[in-house]
């Protein structure tokens, strides 16, 4: 964060950052004022103590393919009802055509709320964000983690490569 | 460092990036004028007709579906060996994901050219489109040219989704350097615009790697039914030797067998021409290899399938088609096509002396031969052939046709090149974390298994 008031510290393993963290956490600092950034995923090695992040991106992917696959079976049945063709006794909406429209209005409506729930749960697109004091040493492959607190234990970042002091940004 | 950048290792990745290559620039410009062609040769079909192509009755379709077909099948070469490999954890998979996405949106964007190119006249495309035209008529969604048309569409917006989604970390590594060195340029603006304000937080990793996964899932079947859509183009009609019980599943195996030809002649290209032997290494062509063999006998088995039963069969005007491809006019390319796509592959690669980088993209680039002469023998071998034999005809291509073919493939070399100057052609993050993930399996005082480091 680039907020006055957060303390920056960059770290060069994984395994310095998360003693920072355990550091943080006996000083009761909550994991909702702590950020954690790094250029690659570390899933749980590295993480704030407390609530584990979560993402719901599986189930609205479920509800995008329904939602996709609903709209794509009504665009066919209405649309072919709407202007019938002659079809010489066959049924106007035949099942194995719909399905295949079906199927891909069904993987198309997945795809985009897949997308649409990432973006949201990563509050994306950002833009105008000023770069953060360690971002380059992020980009190197440091971790660099943020905490916002009057709490912070002042040997909390002892095996940074690199810290920012509070509200220097 | 969590994810120890190498920086040397890095830097011949970049260096066509942050740097000028003269190269690269001048490949743009040589496969951009060739590009050129392909629109000034549909330019002058735009103005002259439909009529200055070869296509005539009744062979309808010539080289236009014959390419739309081709390049459909190498965009298959991208995100479904992508997918799979990811679904799958093939811990080699992590230099090879981005060239081969890329392979996808370049070739899904070519080959949805050519059914507009096809119309004669393109401007009428909007008829295709779901929704009441001046005439009140909706499409007919018992067509399987609709189908396309959903088909395409919807693998095309996935995979230019797959390719982007994981791009945003990369950008984010070239945003923040580019802002630590030069806040000003350009470049700096446009990785900042293209990272979309990626932070790599906590969060935002598992929403991606959530997303990736999902989308991984969900795209293995949308590239198999685009084949077997673009099939059911030719298997729904009566046409001997079109309609076909396995003319999906031989196609699929078709497209995906070209995509990995494509894939090894770009990736021993970006090897030998960026300098990313270590990305690209012998290990990587190796197992390519390996699937390119296990392709080649189900590519082999299918082809083998399809011309066993009809020969069995021995209905007329199926045999006509068939010996007109065994020892008619198509013998010499028919026989061409087994070399290239059969006994070649097989000769080469089936040893470990033949998977190696060189080897591997000239048996690529034979495969991608092959696999042109397959889908225009199908095409145009049988479209000469119709049942009514009073209607016989012949075709060749018009320089118009030709040019276009030539064309395409200059498009889809500038819209490589161009690509590579401005993203990571290996995904810089995913290689970093299977270093991460070594280095720790490495450092574990546990017994690291097999499956752990695969």
């Amino acid at each position: 964060m680039t907020d006055p008031g957060w303390t920056h510290a960059a770290f060069a393993k994984p395994s310095d950052a998360q003693d920072a963290l355990e550091r943080l956490a006996e000083a009761g600092v909550a994991a909702s004022e702590i950020e954690v950034r790094s250029s690659i995923p570390l899933g749980h090695e590295v993480c704030p103590v407390g609530p584990q992040v979560h993402s719901r991106v599986p189930l609205m992917a479920v509800l995008g393919g329904l939602m996709g696959g609903t709209i794509a079976i009504l665009l066919v049945t209405l649309t072919s009802r709407a202007y019938p063709l002659p079809t010489g006794g066959m049924p106007i909406v035949p099942l194995p055509t719909a399905g295949v429209i079906t199927f891909e209005g069904l993987a198309l409506g997945a795809i985009l709320c897949t997308v649409a729930t990432v973006f949201f749960e990563c509050r994306l697109p950002r833009l105008g964000v000023p770069a953060g004091p360690f971002d380059r040493m992020l980009a190197d492959g440091s971790i660099v983690i943020a905490v916002r607190s009057d709490r912070v234990p002042s040997q909390w970042a002892a095996k940074a490569t690199a810290t920012a002091p509070t509200e220097s940004q | 460092m969590a994810a120890p950048a190498n920086t040397a290792k890095e830097a011949a990745l970049l260096r066509p990036i942050t740097g000028v290559r003269p190269g690269l620039i001048l490949g743009s410009l040589v496969t951009g004028a060739l590009a050129g062609l392909l629109f000034f040769s549909w330019g002058y079909q735009i103005k002259n007709d439909i009529g200055v192509a070869g296509i005539n009755r009744p062979v309808f379709w010539g080289f236009y579906i014959t390419n739309f077909v081709f390049w459909i099948g190498i965009s298959h070469a991208g995100t479904l060996i992508s997918a799979i490999l990811r679904v799958t954890s093939a811990e080699w998979r992590r230099p090879v994901t981005r060239c081969a996405e890329a392979i996808t949106v370049f070739a899904l964007t070519i080959g949805g050219l050519f059914p507009l190119i096809h119309l004669g006249r393109p401007w009428l495309f909007w008829f295709m489109i779901p929704f009441p035209n001046s005439r009140g008529l909706w499409p007919n969604f018992r067509s399987p040219l609709v189908w396309d048309m959903m088909a395409i569409g919807t693998y095309l917006t996935g995979s230019v989704l797959y390719l982007l989604l994981p791009l945003l970390p990369d950008m984010a590594i070239l945003r923040d350097r580019a802002m630590a060195e030069t806040p000003a340029s350009l470049k700096a603006r446009l990785f900042s615009f293209m990272a979309l304000g990626w932070r790599g937080t906590t969060q935002q990793w598992h929403s991606l790697e959530a997303g990736i996964k999902v989308m991984a899932v969900i795209i293995i079947p949308v590239a198999v039914s685009v084949h077997t859509i673009v099939s059911w183009d030719f298997s729904m009609t009566l046409a001997p030797m079109w309609h076909s019980t396995i003319f999906g599943p031989y196609f699929v195996v078709g497209a995906i067998y070209s995509g990995i030809g494509v894939l090894m002649v770009a990736m021993y290209l970006l090897r030998r021409g960026l300098g990313l032997q270590e990305y690209l290494n012998d290990k990587v062509f190796n197992n390519l290899g390996l699937l390119f063999v296990a392709f080649t006998v189900i590519w082999t088995y299918f082809t083998a399938a399809e011309h066993i039963t009809v020969w069995y069969g021995h209905e007329p005007s199926e045999m006509a088609v068939f010996w007109e491809r065994v020892s008619g006019d198509y013998a010499l390319v028919f026989w061409g096509m087994i070399l290239v796509n059969t006994v070649i592959p097989l000769a080469v690669l089936s040893f470990r002396w033949g998977r190696k980088p060189f080897a591997t993209a000239v048996v690529g680039f034979g495969v991608l031969i092959g696999m042109w002469i397959e889908r225009f023998l199908i095409v145009v071998g049988t479209l000469r052939l119709p049942r009514m034999e009073f209607t016989v005809g012949t075709y060749s291509p018009s320089w118009v046709e030709l040019g276009i073919l030539v064309g395409s493939f200059g498009m889809f070399a500038m819209l490589y090149f161009l690509f590579v100057q401005f993203a990571p052609i290996v995904s810089l993050w995913e290689v970093r974390e299977g270093d991460h993930i070594a280095g720790s399996a490495a450092a574990s005082p546990e017994p690291v298994t097999e499956e752990a480091v695969r």
